[in-house]
């Protein structure tokens, strides 16, 4: 039996209001949400379904020049120059006006992610609940990815496929853990797609990914889809070869190398494709390899629901593909969200920490503030469920 | 006055060294750090720098709040202790270099003077370290 009411609000109030400071890779994310006190948490599982209202969801994003990536300490720079001015707009948002009073659990990324951009969140973390005496927990951020997905979309027991930038793995629920059935052996599909971009010298703004999806709306030859490794491994893929693969076709075609038979008729010399097309086929490629796990992880838990979470998850098409498959299964659904709650932000940091606040995990000691680059979804306890 | 910040270093070759503020100097009095800017690499490749910390904020008599003087203060003795740290830096690696360079060497002349011996034979190798 899950009792969500266990740990009352602050003051005697009827609803719980929870900071959440994201800062695991280039987006500083800060939200602030708040949920009421009800009934229908008081037993079962309902924490899916905890009438969360979003009292601000803000994110400023690092940014570099087309054909770059981001560097640790430029990203940790940058999220510590405005993380107390992201702060102070949250609040104002929210209209609170006494933290202390007001607050009743500050939530913050500790893992997984990069190193130093982590560690300049979890600063500003400690140092605002020590300064408002208001308690701290640490979140997983695949977890706040699945809980926002969750409460957004009301999917009850989805299989959850997260794609972004750091992470691709398909996890289902079981015994109180999200475990994982499947992921990549090597790189994940947002940075296959972000790399991708930086050889093509896409611009970096708003993602990457977005501008590889609207370049690939405008490929001329999707009948003749450019073949490129399918590399699904068991319940696992890899996508590093691919990468290499592409990136070569995309140099050649560059340099007009009329060699390259994939690329220009080895008589006339016409060149066949053109870069939206290899865009066109990386898409469909990841995505197809992305769907055939997911689909058997499906067949496994015996569940007809996919939720799809983390950045790569907005792309129009990876929904569309998706919701193919669960087209052709009994009841099958796609719940997926858009760039707001899909693409890394503090009220989803916010959500899973408020579900673990309420359910009694707190930090009493500094000390278990460490934040940590490598931390498993399935390492997480997950109380709040069945 | 409250009390100003400091910091302390110590290894075996340098006891105690003190990193203090001294606050005529202008380095003190600024949140713009030299060593805490952007990466060189990044600005080289086009990136404007639009991610800079916010200025010390004054009291209507000109001085400067508890927290921004506290801001500027650290900024100055961070750009100390990264500069004194990137020196002891380089000393390190440079001595790393040396002591590699005459290992690698005498590991050469070594293969070199077991090969003239012949000792190229069945004898069981063993590892040394």
């Amino acid at each position: 039996m899950v009792n969500l009411n266990g740990v009352k609000p602050k003051n005697g109030r009827n609803y719980y209001i929870a900071l959440g400071l994201e800062g695991s890779a280039n987006k500083l994310g800060i939200g602030v949400i708040k949920q009421p006190l009800l009934d229908s948490t008081l037993t079962g599982d309902n924490s899916h379904d905890c009438h969360t209202e979003i009292l601000a969801n803000i994110r400023d994003t690092y940014v570099t020049p087309p054909g770059e990536g981001f560097l640790p300490r430029d990203t940790a720079r940058h999220h510590k120059n405005w993380c107390v001015r992201l702060i102070k707009k949250a609040l104002a948002e929210a209209k609170i006006e006494n933290p202390s009073i007001d607050i009743d659990v500050i939530c913050f990324t500790q893992g997984p992610g990069m190193g130093a951009p982590l560690h300049s969140v979890v600063i500003a973390a400690r140092t605002c609940s020590l300064i408002w005496d208001v308690p701290l927990i640490g979140v997983n951020h695949c977890v706040g990815h699945i809980e926002m997905g969750r409460e957004i979309t009301k999917a009850v027991n989805p299989v959850v496929l997260y794609v972004s930038g750091g992470n691709t793995q398909v996890i289902a629920y079981s015994e109180n853990r999200y475990r994982i059935f499947g992921e990549t052996l090597d790189i994940a599909i947002g940075n296959c797609l972000d790399r991708f971009a930086r050889t093509l010298k896409i611009p970096n703004i708003p993602f990457p990914g977005y501008n590889i999806e609207q370049m690939a709306k405008k490929a001329q030859h999707k009948d003749n889809l450019v073949l490129l490794p399918y590399t699904v491994k068991g319940m696992d893929l890899s996508m590093s070869g691919i990468l290499a693969f592409i990136d070569g076709l995309a140099k050649d075609l560059f340099k007009k190398n009329k060699k390259n038979k994939f690329l220009f008729d080895s008589k006339t010399g016409e060149q066949l494709i053109t870069v939206e097309d290899l865009c066109f086929a990386l898409q469909e490629n990841l995505f197809a390899m992305l769907v055939e796990i997911t689909e058997r992880a499906m067949a496994h838990v015996n569940s007809n629901q996919v939720l799809i979470v983390g950045g790569v998850g907005s792309n129009l098409r990876l929904q569309e593909m998706m919701g193919q498959m669960c087209a052709d299964r009994a009841n099958g659904k796609v719940h997926a969200t858009d760039e707001r709650f899909c693409i890394d932000n503090g009220v989803m940091i916010a959500q899973a920490g408020l579900l673990q606040y309420r359910m009694g995990d707190v930090i009493t000691d500094l000390a278990d503030t460490v934040v940590t680059q490598k931390f498993r979804t399935d390492e997480v306890y997950v109380s709040w469920r069945e | 006055m409250s009390k100003l910040i400091t910091g302390t270093y110590s290894s075996p070759d340098i006891p105690n060294k003190t990193f203090q503020v001294n606050c005529n100097d202008a380095k003190y009095l600024t949140t713009n750090g030299k060593t805490t800017g952007s990466s060189e690499y990044v600005l080289k490749a086009g990136q404007i720098d639009r991610d800079r910390p916010s200025g010390p904020r004054r009291l209507p008599d000109g001085q400067l709040t508890y927290l921004s003087q506290l801001r500027c203060n650290l900024t100055g003795i961070q750009d100390d202790i990264n500069e004194f740290l990137t020196e002891r830096m380089q000393i390190a690696k440079s001595k790393k270099t040396k002591l590699t360079d005459t290992k690698e060497e005498a590991r050469i002349n070594d293969e070199i003077n077991h090969l003239l011996d012949g000792g190229d034979d069945d004898t069981e190798e063993t590892d040394t370290v």
